[in-house]
C-alpha cells in the first residue's frame, strides 16, 4: 500500500517535472519579455500601458510587463525587490536616489543601449540628474525633468506695485522677495505665501524645494566635495535660511500645513504668492486664467539656485536583455503619443525637441521663465548614495523648525545623523575620496 | 460496565489515551509549524538583526556585529524618549475616552430598543472601515481654518474662538488623534461590553430592584462589578492596541508637530523603512515588544482577582 502510493506519487512527479521543463523550454524559444517597474499619475500610467502595447506590437514575440508601484512606498517596494532577487529589466526612480542604487551595484550605465539622437536630444539638467558622479556615465533617462517657480497673480501684484520679473537674471532679490510679502500681509491678505506644506514629509518636497534657498545662500545639506555635512548644514549661514524660512511662518505668512494645497486659487485668494512645482501652473491656471503670472525663484544670496529632477528610468544590472529594455526605452520616449500625454499635462521638458514641441515652455510661452531655470540655475539634489539619510535628516529637521524648534540644535542634530550614517557605511567608498 | 472488565479496559484507556494524545499532537503539528515559521524565527531573526547594522536593501559595505551599539543609541536618542512618552500619554487619554465611550454605547443598544440590531450594526460600522479612509475624512474635518470642527466650534462659541490648526498645534494634535482613534476603534470594545452585558443575570437587577435601588445604583453595584472581567480584557487589550498607534500617524502628522505625535511603531518604521536601518529598527521592536510587556504584566498584577 505504502510502496504503491510512494511508486505513484513519484510517477506523477517524474510527469510534472518534464512537462515543467517542456513548458519553460517553450517559453524560452517563443518570446522574449521585459518587466518595467514604475510608479505615476493616473494619466502616465494610462499612457504607459499604451506604448508599451504599441512596442508589443511592432516587435512580434516580446512581451512588456508592467509593475505599476503605488509612489509613497517605491523605495520600501525596491527594497523588497533586491531582497528577493526579483529586480525588473527597467526601473523607474526618483533622481536623487540615483546614486545610491548605482552605487548599490542594480544598475547599470544605459548609452550603450538607447538611440544616440535621443541622447543628444537631452537637456544638461536632464543629463545632469540621470549621471552618476563617481564615472560621469548616464545610468537613466527621461522626457521630462522639473521645476519650482514662484506664481502670483499678475492683477494683484500690479496693483500693489510689486515688480513682476521676466527672467533668471532680474530675479528678486532676497530684500524685495520680503518686502513683496511684507506689501502683501500690508494690504490683508490672508497669507502672503504658500510654500506647499501641505504636501508634508512623505514626499521629497522639503528637500527639493527649499534646498536651493540654501544654496542660493551660499551653504548647502552637505558639502559636495569631502561628503560632510557638519560644518555645512549646521553652518551659520544655512542656519540663517532656516531662521528666515521659520520667521516667514512665525509671522503668520505661510499656509499652514493641514489648510491644504489649494490656498493660492481657491475662493478669497487666500494666499498672495505659491512657491510651487510646475505641475501646479495647470491647476493654477485652470481657476485663474491668464492671472496667473510665473515668476523665478528669487536670488537669496550671490547666485540663482532653483530644483531640478524627477522620475528618470534606468535599466538594472540584472536585466536579461539590456539592448532591448535599451530599445523599448528609447521607443517609448520618442512616441509622439507618450510627448502629446506629457505635454498636455504641462510636462516639464527633459527633452530638446519635445521643449520645442512644447508653447507653454517655449520663449514666450507662459512657463518660459521656468524652462529658462533649468539651464540658468537648476541645483541637483546631492548625487550622494546617503541621499536616503540626507532627506529624511533633512526634512525632519526644517518641519521642526517651521514648527518653531531651534534652528540651529535641529540643523545639528540631522548634520550628525547624516554623517554617523556616512561613517557607518565606511565612507561609501568610493565617494569622500579625493576625486 | 461490570468489576472483571476493568483491568482490561485500564490497559485499552491508556492505549487509547496515548492514542489520543499522540493523534492531538498530530492534529496540533500544522498549526505550531505556521506559528514557528511565520511568529516565532522572525521574532528570533529580528534578535539576531539588531545586534547588526544590516540595511534593508543588501549593499557593497557587509553588515557587521555591532553588539549592543543599536540598544545604546536607541536609549540615548532624546526622540525615543518622546516617542515612548507620546505613546504613554495617547494611551492615558485614550484609554478612558475610547472604553468610557464604547460601554455608554453599549449600555444603550442593550435597551429594548425598536431596530436593535440594526444600530448595533450602525455603530459598529466604524470599525470596520479602514483606519486610512477615516483618516482621510476626519482630515477634512479637522481643516484649519475652514473645517467642519472648526465651523462648529466657531458657531458654538458665537466666533469668539478662534479657529483651532487641530494637527498643526502642537498642544491639539494629540489630543486630535486620540478623539480620531476612539471614534474609528471604540467598534471592537463595545462588542465586547455587549457580550458581558448580555452574560449579566436579570435575576440580579429583579434582586437590586426589589431592594428599592434605582438605576444609578443597579448600573453602579450589579452592572460594574458583573462586568470585572470584561473590564479587564478590554483594559489590557486596548492598552496595548494604544501602545501600537502608527496608521494614524504616519496619514495625518508623519509624527508632527515637532514631534508631538512620534509613536514607538513609527520611530521603528522611520528607522527601518525611510532610513533603511534595519538594525536599528530591530533593535526598537524588540524594545517595543518588551515594553508592551511589561505594561500588560503590571496591569494584569495590578487587577488580578485577589479572591
Amino acid at each position: 500500500m505504502k510502496m504503491q502510493l510512494g511508486n505513484r506519487l513519484l510517477t506523477v512527479l517524474r510527469a510534472t517535472t518534464i512537462l515543467g521543463v517542456g513548458l519553460a523550454g517553450l517559453s524560452a524559444a517563443e518570446a522574449a519579455s521585459l518587466k518595467l517597474m514604475f510608479q505615476g499619475d493616473p494619466y502616465e500610467v494610462k499612457i504607459i500601458t499604451e506604448t508599451a502595447k504599441k512596442f508589443e506590437v511592432a516587435n512580434p514575440g516580446t512581451t512588456v510587463e508592467l509593475i505599476n508601484t503605488p509612489h509613497d512606498a517605491y523605495n520600501e517596494k525596491v527594497g523588497a525587490a533586491v531582497s528577493a532577487g526579483a529586480l525588473p529589466d527597467i526601473m523607474e526612480l526618483d533622481a536623487p536616489f540615483l546614486a545610491n542604487y548605482v552605487w548599490s551595484g542594480f544598475l547599470q550605465p544605459i548609452a550603450p543601449y538607447i538611440d544616440k539622437a535621443l541622447l543628444d536630444d537631452m537637456t544638461a539638467s536632464n543629463i545632469s540628474q540621470g549621471t552618476y558622479p563617481v564615472d560621469k556615465q548616464l545610468y537613466a533617462t527621461a522626457l521630462v525633468d522639473s521645476t519650482v517657480a514662484l506664481y502670483g497673480s499678475r492683477k494683484q501684484l500690479t496693483e500693489l506695485g510689486i515688480r513682476i520679473p521676466t527672467s533668471v537674471d532680474d530675479a528678486w532679490t532676497k530684500e524685495e522677495f520680503l518686502g513683496a510679502l511684507d506689501k502683501l500681509a500690508a494690504a490683508g491678505v490672508k497669507w502672503p505665501i504658500d510654500l506647499f506644506r501641505a504636501y508634508g514629509t512623505k514626499t521629497e518636497w522639503i528637500t527639493y524645494a527649499y534646498e536651493p534657498i540654501l544654496v542660493s545662500m551660499g551653504c548647502d545639506v552637505i558639502d559636495r566635495t569631502s561628503w560632510k555635512a557638519t560644518g555645512t548644514l549646521d553652518g551659520a549661514t544655512c542656519v540663517e535660511a532656516a531662521k528666515l524660512l521659520q520667521g516667514l511662518v512665525q509671522k503668520g505668512w505661510v499656509v499652514p500645513q493641514s489648510a491644504g494645497g489649494n490656498q493660492f486659487y481657491a475662493e478669497g485668494r487666500p494666499a498672495g504668492l505659491a512657491w510651487g512645482g510646475h505641475w501646479f501652473y495647470a491647476e493654477a491656471k485652470a481657476q485663474m486664467g491668464d492671472d496667473v503670472v510665473v515668476m523665478p525663484l528669487p536670488k537669496f544670496g550671490e547666485k540663482s539656485a532653483s530644483p531640478n529632477g524627477t522620475w528618470i528610468y534606468a535599466i538594472t544590472k540584472t536585466a536579461s536583455d539590456p539592448a532591448l529594455a535599451g530599445k523599448f526605452l528609447s521607443f517609448m520616449l520618442q512616441d509622439p503619443e507618450y510627448r502629446a500625454a506629457y505635454a498636455e499635462h504641462a510636462g516639464f521638458p527633459g527633452i530638446k525637441s519635445f521643449a520645442a514641441a512644447s508653447p507653454l515652455y517655449a520663449p514666450g510661452g507662459a512657463m518660459a521663465v521656468a524652462f529658462e531655470q533649468a539651464s540658468k540655475s537648476a541645483v541637483p539634489r546631492p548625487p550622494h548614495p546617503a541621499y536616503p539619510t540626507i532627506t529624511l535628516a533633512f526634512q525632519q529637521a526644517m518641519n521642526n523648525i517651521f514648527d518653531g524648534a531651534d534652528a540651529q540644535e535641529e540643523l545639528s542634530k540631522a548634520a550628525k545623523k547624516i554623517d554617523a550614517d556616512i561613517e557607518d557605511n565606511e565612507g561609501y567608498a568610493p565617494f569622500g575620496q579625493a576625486n | 460496565m461490570s468489576i472483571s472488565q476493568v483491568p482490561a479496559a485500564n490497559g485499552r484507556r491508556r492505549s487509547a489515551l496515548w492514542g489520543g494524545r499522540a493523534q492531538e499532537i498530530t492534529m496540533l503539528l500544522p498549526a505550531l509549524a505556521l506559528i514557528a515559521i511565520f511568529l516565532l524565527l522572525p521574532f528570533l531573526s529580528s534578535f539576531r538583526i539588531a545586534l547588526t547594522n544590516e540595511r534593508l536593501i543588501p549593499r557593497p559595505v557587509p553588515p557587521r556585529f555591532v553588539g549592543l551599539g543599536n540598544f545604546q543609541q536607541i536609549l540615548t536618542d532624546h526622540d525615543f524618549w518622546r516617542a515612548l512618552w507620546n505613546v504613554v500619554r495617547f494611551t492615558l487619554m485614550v484609554l478612558p475616552v475610547q472604553c468610557g465611550f464604547a460601554l455608554a454605547i453599549a449600555l444603550l443598544l442593550n435597551q429594548k430598543l425598536p431596530f436593535r440590531n440594526f444600530f448595533r450594526g450602525l455603530f459598529f460600522l466604524p470599525a470596520i472601515t479602514s483606519m486610512v479612509v477615516v483618516c482621510v475624512i476626519w482630515a477634512t474635518l479637522f481643516q484649519y481654518p475652514t473645517g467642519p470642527f472648526n465651523q462648529i466650534v466657531g458657531f458654538l462659541s458665537f466666533g469668539l474662538v478662534q479657529p483651532i490648526d487641530w494637527l498643526g498645534d502642537p498642544s491639539w494634535s494629540m489630543p486630535a488623534i486620540v478623539l480620531l482613534s476612539a471614534w474609528q476603534a471604540y467598534g471592537f470594545q463595545m462588542i465586547v461590553y455587549l457580550a458581558g452585558l448580555q452574560g449579566i443575570s436579570e435575576s440580579l437587577y429583579e434582586a437590586a430592584e426589589l431592594d428599592g435601588a434605582n438605576r444609578w445604583q443597579r448600573f453602579w453595584h450589579v452592572t460594574m462589578p458583573s462586568l470585572r472581567q470584561t473590564h479587564i480584557f478590554v483594559l489590557i487589550i486596548t492598552t496595548i492596541q494604544a501602545f501600537k498607534l502608527f496608521t494614524q500617524v504616519n496619514i495625518l502628522t508623519q509624527g508632527g508637530p515637532r514631534g508631538t505625535t512620534d509613536t514607538l511603531v513609527h520611530y521603528m518604521f522611520t528607522a527601518g523603512f525611510v532610513d533603511q536601518r534595519l538594525g536599528l529598527a530591530s533593535a526598537v521592536a524588540i524594545l517595543l515588544f518588551f515594553i508592551v510587556l511589561i505594561v500588560s504584566l503590571v496591569q494584569r498584577f495590578v487587577v488580578r482577582d485577589r479572591q
